[in-house]
């Protein structure tokens, strides 16, 4: 089990809405996608692949087998589900404080939903409905939704410069180049590994992967709990192979 | 409770800051006050009793923040040197703080310093193995003197250790600090501030720049109105306001309308504060050079490239979104010479990156607008958040640090320079540790992928920066190549900063969280 991907969080939310009012939030969420201005705090907050609210009537929920028990449902349910880039609090923090209004305008209607300011209460709601994500895979482990955009970006230009360039004199093709850096000026950062998101991720990352922990070596008297100079072969080797091009991914 | 009588509380909250019960250098830097002289000392507590008859000696000349009042308070009626106090965790459970107080404390504070260095990116020659000696032994106590002099810290210092011994050596001084002369084992770490070739103060660290222009101003602080342009929190219109208390002092509501996470009983978090303490050693040598190189490939003087690595020129520290160039330059000092000191400041703090979405005057990479973006985040979509400067807000710091060593025409980097830094703030993970894992060795907030930032990033020499010039120029940006590590740490660990109530509460032992 694991919510992260490379530098990918994936996010589910299921909270109950009341059937009465659900109709209120779907005019919500089409009059936001009709006035992009309205869905712009969003939109800016870079470390955001994307954001999803579905709502699903207490009646509609998928039966796939008629030997599946039908449910008794009080309340409509509505889905929430995002793919962002860091750890879980700085994606929660930064909704809070960037666009407070528009959360809870989206999530008015919720059963027991405490308003996105104070902090804590909010957290709280959120960990309370989350579902944890079983599978989750990246196909670009390195990348945070910025990089994918910019990439594009860059694949784009060079193409089209690549073309535009062919045959033209040194000189001019310097200039031409130079003008190619410019304007991808901010599409030129570096892809490397996530910065490690949270400890505990840390650890069971290291622990799959049979990587040595990080904090080794130092010899600290209010350490001596800690593994010190753990080598890779004491530890348990992975549970399962794991595919050999990607970077040690745990599904 | 409506959102209008929590502000207001806030605001009464605010303005009734209790300044004798928060420890000095909290509320207002002692540099201000002229303590340019500074000794930090580690204990060991061995016998908690004798410790704590130690503490409530030491705790009846704990320095509070009155002075900060300067209406009320000058400099004259301060003493000439200055006394502080701090836990770390383990020194908390060593002085036998209920469990139930302790188990309050934040996660981060509770693990230290050290076992969170995969946050901090502490990795390589910033590794715990290459820290100081007496980060190899367990901590629990920090006490700082500041002074008008040496001889005044000197005084201080004697006074401390003699009240150690008159109550029974309850607490041992750690040795383990590195000195200028190769030595490994000094009894306490000095910090004083740089003077320039007349003897003056010159307020700057070893690279040159001037530091500690502009700390966050906070609801409470005396004379915050004057203060606030640049160094509050950036609202619509381009106004602003001094942040939530509750961000730097524990016990006062914060950004988020709420009272930060804190240990019970509420007297002992009251008026404290957390504290990250790193001895950051700088590779002066390493950064003359750099600088050097680079400028030859420049288009521009050596001191604007300097300029662009910071986003402040080393000489006077004008901002470099306000003085973009050497021509620039020129123009902003005119400007700054005939201002008075009011306009002075003003100059120094008043500005956003509204202008500079594309970094061409300050790089997305420059130290500043990577501590402190202000509005930037929003990326130019005026009214995206709720305020231009939402995402920078909770992550703002208090710097309370002095330079150490000293680093002439022909230091190398082995000599023992840098800074002891020592950041408050009221949650070290939300706030210092933050700063220090997405903005200072990762770069996707600012859309620089992994790029680090210039000056402070855990570079391993094949980092790179991009320096962004005006966007439809056809310039090419300027890149930095190969960046090698400028700063990397020597040591440190998380401290608890109590409010004076609370240490003496913590030295008469009688903390009762039920």
């Amino acid at each position: 089990m694991s919510n992260i991907a490379g530098k990918a969080y994936a996010m589910n939310v299921i909270t109950p809405i009341r059937s009465r009012y659900s109709f209120i939030n779907r005019w919500l969420f089409g009059k936001a996608t009709k006035t992009p201005a309205a869905l712009l705090g969003l939109v800016t907050l870079s470390l955001i692949h994307y954001a999803r609210w579905v709502i699903i009537p207490r009646n509609s929920f998928p039966h796939l087998d008629a030997s599946q028990p039908k449910e008794e449902l009080n309340y409509d349910y509505m889905i929430f589900q995002s793919n962002f880039n860091g750890s879980w609090a700085q994606y929660v923090d930064s909704f809070t404080f960037a666009i407070p209004a528009g959360l809870d305008l989206f999530w008015k209607w919720n059963v027991r939903y405490p308003k996105s300011v104070p902090l804590t209460p909010f957290h709280d709601y959120i960990r309370h409905n989350q579902i944890d994500t079983c599978h989750y895979y990246s196909a670009y482990p390195m990348a945070a939704s910025n990089d994918v955009k910019s990439a594009k970006v860059l694949k784009q230009a060079l193409c089209d410069f690549d073309k535009a360039s062919a045959g033209k004199p040194a000189d001019e093709f310097l200039t031409d180049y130079h003008a190619l850096l410019n304007a991808m000026q901010l599409h030129l950062g570096e892809m490397r590994p996530t910065p490690v998101v949270s400890m505990a991720a840390q650890a069971v990352k290291d622990r799959h992967s049979g990587t040595p922990e990080k904090v080794q070596g130092f010899k600290g008297a209010n350490d001596s709990a800690e593994p010190v100079e753990n080598s890779a072969s004491s530890r348990t080797p992975p549970a399962a192979p794991l595919s050999s091009t990607d970077a040690p991914e745990y599904s | 409770m409506t959102s209008s009588v929590m502000e207001r509380q806030a605001k009464v909250a605010g303005k009734t800051l209790n300044l004798s019960d928060i420890q000095g250098n909290v509320v207002r830097a002692y540099g201000h006050i002229g303590y340019f002289h500074a000794r930090y000392l580690f204990f060991r507590i061995n016998d908690p009793g004798n410790a704590r008859a130690f503490l409530t000696r030491v705790a009846e000349r704990v320095t509070n923040s009155a002075y900060a009042d300067s209406k009320r308070n000058t400099r004259q009626t301060t003493s000439k040197a200055s006394t502080n106090v701090a836990f770390t965790f383990a020194g908390l459970q060593a002085i036998e703080l209920p469990a139930g107080s302790l188990m309050g404390f934040p996660q981060e504070f509770a693990a230290g310093m050290k076992k969170r260095m995969s946050i901090l990116g502490d990795e390589g020659s910033s590794a715990p193995e290459h820290w100081d000696n007496i980060w190899q032994k367990e901590v629990h106590l920090w006490v700082s003197i500041n002074g008008l002099s040496n001889a005044d810290v000197e005084e201080r210092y004697q006074w401390i250790l003699r009240q150690n011994k008159d109550s029974g050596d309850g607490v041992e001084l750690l040795s383990g600090h590195r000195g200028a002369a190769g030595e490994e084992d000094l009894m306490f770490q000095t910090g004083a501030i740089l003077r320039d070739e007349n003897g003056n103060p010159s307020g700057k660290e070893h690279f040159g720049y001037r530091d500690g222009i502009s700390d966050p101003v906070f609801e409470g602080q005396p004379n915050a109105p004057d203060t606030v342009l640049g160094r509050g929190k950036l609202l619509a219109g381009d106004k602003w306001a001094p942040l939530a208390p509750g961000e730097f002092l524990l016990g006062h509501l914060d950004e988020a309308q709420e009272y930060p996470k804190a240990p019970m009983p509420r007297s002992l978090a009251q008026n404290g504060t957390f504290m990250v303490y790193r001895k950051l050693h700088q590779n002066v040598a390493t950064f003359r050079r750099y600088l050097d190189d680079s400028a030859a490939q420049f288009e521009g003087s050596k001191e604007m490239l300097a300029a662009k690595f910071c986003g402040r020129w080393r000489d006077n520290g004008a901002p470099i979104v306000d003085a973009p160039d050497d021509a620039g330059k020129k123009c902003w000092d005119a400007r700054f010479e005939a201002a008075d000191a009011a306009e002075k400041r003003r100059m120094l703090t008043d500005f956003h990156y509204n202008d500079d979405i594309d970094g061409a005057r300050c790089p997305m990479s420059g130290h500043l607008r990577r501590m402190n973006p202000r509005g930037s985040l929003e990326f130019g979509q005026k009214g995206a958040f709720n305020t231009p400067s939402a995402l920078a807000d909770r992550r703002r710091i208090l710097r309370r640090g002095l330079p150490y060593g000293q680093s002439g025409p022909d230091t190398n980097d082995a000599d023992d320079h840098g800074i002891i830094f020592m950041a408050l703030n009221a949650s070290i993970e939300r706030q210092f540790e933050f700063v220090q894992q997405q903005w200072v060795n990762y770069g996707n907030d600012f859309k620089e992928g992994n790029d680090k930032e210039i000056l402070l990033g855990n570079h391993t020499g094949e980092g790179k920066a991009v320096l962004q010039v005006e966007p439809g120029s056809g310039k090419p940006p300027h890149f930095l190549t190969k960046l090698p590590r400028f700063v990397e740490c020597r040591g440190g660990d998380y401290f608890f900063v109590p409010g004076i109530t609370a240490l003496k509460m913590i030295a008469a032992g009688i903390v009762d969280p039920t």
